[in-house]
Parts: structure tokens; sequence; C-alpha cells
């Protein structure tokens, strides 16, 4: 488990799905975090290494700039050595860290002025990024087809599933304050953005022959 | 046709990011730095940065500065030289007392850290540049360790 999650390259997705693994880096935290307060400092280390990748994910789904979402991580961090004594669950590391990124993106991208979108009509598709006749042409690659399919939904399916796809069950509740939406409407939007990638999906000719993981191509 | 399930579409989801916005590469190890160092604050007592000044910038990308540092009745004053990529600190402990100066985290503590001679004097050449804190141990069993806040050569 060494050097698990520093750096890993991109596409190493696990065969067991997304819960199955969400669950993994999540029991790995806890653990880590339990050594640490233990009194092992590797513990931490480990903490941080499996950690970090998912915070990227969720920072990074708030538009910050690279910079401005490594400064948000570092503050993550700090934060937990800071208050360390007042989290008392450890099985619940994991979400307490997503959290307590995705308030400081929030915070973050609020006072740059990068404004977030709130309202419903946000779910309306985004204007499709122009591209050109050779970009289009190369575009026949699946992965390329599997992006387009992502990165052609709107905003706030981006950013939603992003977020789930990262973190082990996201807390409802929170989410919906962090991302200025209904409590109530966080699984019915999250069923209309599934159903919309599904359909982006279809559209990029992808799926219809039951081969659905991009990770599997290689 | 298969209908993707939730799980298959949030593996895509997860697949398609990790490819088009990657984990910079140096970014957990800076973020496992960042936290140890923060840890290493919560056993000692820290000192508090009081002046803090920068020289001119002298030949070759060499430059040098000046940090000031308190706590209790010791002063420690340092002198942080950058050459390159490699750095050294010459430091200066007033009043004068036997004690171990480290430079954390301490990864080659054998290297980084010297004894702080009778005039108060102390070097620590060959550092690596980056984030660096200095824990200060007093030979006297009976002083507590206390250490700078973490600065950035």
């Amino acid at each position: 488990m060494s050097g698990h999650g520093s750096g890993r390259p991109a596409g190493g997705g696990a065969p067991g799905g997304t819960s199955t693994r969400a669950r993994e880096v999540w029991a790995e935290a806890t653990d880590g975090f339990n050594r640490w307060v233990a009194g092992d400092p590797a513990g931490l280390d480990d903490l941080v290494g499996v950690m970090t990748p998912v915070l990227w994910h969720v920072v990074r789904s708030y538009r910050l700039p690279e910079s401005a979402a490594e400064d948000v991580i570092q503050t993550t961090w700090l934060a937990l050595v800071r208050r360390r004594a007042a989290i008392v669950d450890a099985v619940a590391i994991g979400g307490w860290l997503t959290t307590t990124a995705r308030r400081e993106a929030w915070r973050v991208a609020q006072g740059d002025g990068r404004a977030l979108p709130v309202a419903d009509d946000e779910l309306e598709p985004r204007i499709p990024a122009q591209r050109s006749a050779e970009e289009a042409a190369v575009e026949q690659d699946e992965g390329d087809r599997l992006w387009s399919a992502v990165d052609g939904l709107p905003e706030r399916c981006r950013r939603l599933l992003r977020i789930v796809a990262f973190e082990n069950r996201p807390d409802y509740r929170e989410l919906a304050s962090d991302l200025g939406m209904p409590v109530g409407s966080i699984g019915p939007t999250r069923g209309r953005c599934l159903a919309k990638l599904r359909v982006a999906l279809m559209q990029t000719g992808h799926g219809t022959d039951g081969h659905h993981r991009g990770g599997e191509r290689a | 046709m298969s209908e993707l399930s939730r799980d298959a579409l949030l593996g895509i989801v997860r697949d398609v990011w990790e490819r088009h916005d990657p984990v910079p590469e140096h970014l957990v190890t800076s973020m496992q730095a960042v936290a140890a160092l923060a840890a290493s604050d919560l056993d000692v007592e820290l000192m508090e940065l009081v002046e803090q000044a920068s020289e001119l910038a002298g030949a070759r990308g060499s430059s040098s500065y000046t940090l000031r540092f308190v706590h209790g009745d010791t002063d420690l004053l340092l002198r942080v030289a950058v050459d390159g990529d490699r750095s050294r600190v010459d430091g200066w402990v007033v009043p004068p007392e036997p004690m171990t100066v480290r430079a954390l985290p301490e990864q080659t503590p054998a290297r980084h850290a010297a004894v702080v001679t009778d005039t108060g004097r102390f070097e620590l050449t060959d550092l690596p540049l980056g984030l660096l804190r200095l824990r200060l141990e007093p030979h006297d069993a009976t002083r507590p360790a206390f250490a700078t806040p973490t600065f950035e050569i």
C-alpha cells in the first residue's frame, strides 16, 4: 500500500466500480487516521496520500485554477491537523475532509467572483466548446468521446457527478448547502444528471454494445 | 442495448476526470510535507516571528534574508542564504545556551542538525529548498523544546 494514491496516473479505475473503490479509499483513510492519532506519523502520511487525490477532484469541480485548488487542499490538511482532537468519529474522516474542502472551495470560488450556478435552469446543456474539423475527426477516439459526453453536461451536473463519483456517499444535506441547492433536490438532480450522461454517451456512440469501461481499453 | 448502471456511469465520470484533470504530480508529496510539518507543531512550543528582512539578491541567483524569532527570553536570529537549489542557515541564539538545533522534517537528521556554540552560533548547510522549520532542543532537560513556525526557503 506504500505509494498508494501518490500521483497515480489517470485511468487506473478499479474493476469493482465506484462505490467499491470509494469504500476502500475511505477505509484506508480511517486506518491512517487511527494510526496517526495513536502516535504513528506514517499514518498521517498514508491518510494524506490516499485522500489528496480525492480532494483534488472535489475541489477542482468548483473550477478553481490549479494553484487556488492546491491552496484549498493545503488549508484542508492544516485544518485537520489543528482540529484533530475534535474529530471523534474516525470512520467519518473521509467525509470530514471532503466537506471541509468543499466549503473552502466554495468560499474561495465566491470570493473570486467566480459565480457558481444557483438556478435550476443551469440544468440546460452548456454550449459545446467550438471544435475544429481536425479535432472533430480525432474525436473518434473512445476516450475523447467519453470526455465530450462528460464535458458537455450542464455545469451543475458536471460538478455534482464529479463530486459524487469521487466521494463515498456524500452527505446530501451538506452537499445541498455547499452547492446552494435545496436538500430534497440533490437526489433527483443526480438522477437527471446521470440520465443526461447516459443519453450523451449513446449519442456519441458509446455504450451500445455493453462495453462501457473506459479503463479496460488498454 | 444494455443500460449503463449508476456505478458504471460514475466509474466513467471518474476515469474521464482522472485522465483530463489528473492530480498534479507533486501534490501528494507536498501535502504530506505540509501535514507532517503542521503535525510537528503540535508537541512543541512555537517561537514567534518578529522580524523579516530581505537583502539584495546577489549574483548568480543567490539571495539571502534574515528572520528573527522570539520565545520567552530567547532570541533567535537567522540568516538564510540561497545559492541555486541549496541553502544554508547561519543562526545566533541570544542569550547563548547549549542546545541542539534540528531542521525539520527530519529526513536526514544527522546532516541537518547542529549544536549551538558558546557564543550562541550555529550553522546548517546544504539544506534543500522548500518548507523548513527549526526545532531547538535545550540540553537542560528541564527546558521544553521549542520550534520556529514553518518558513519557506
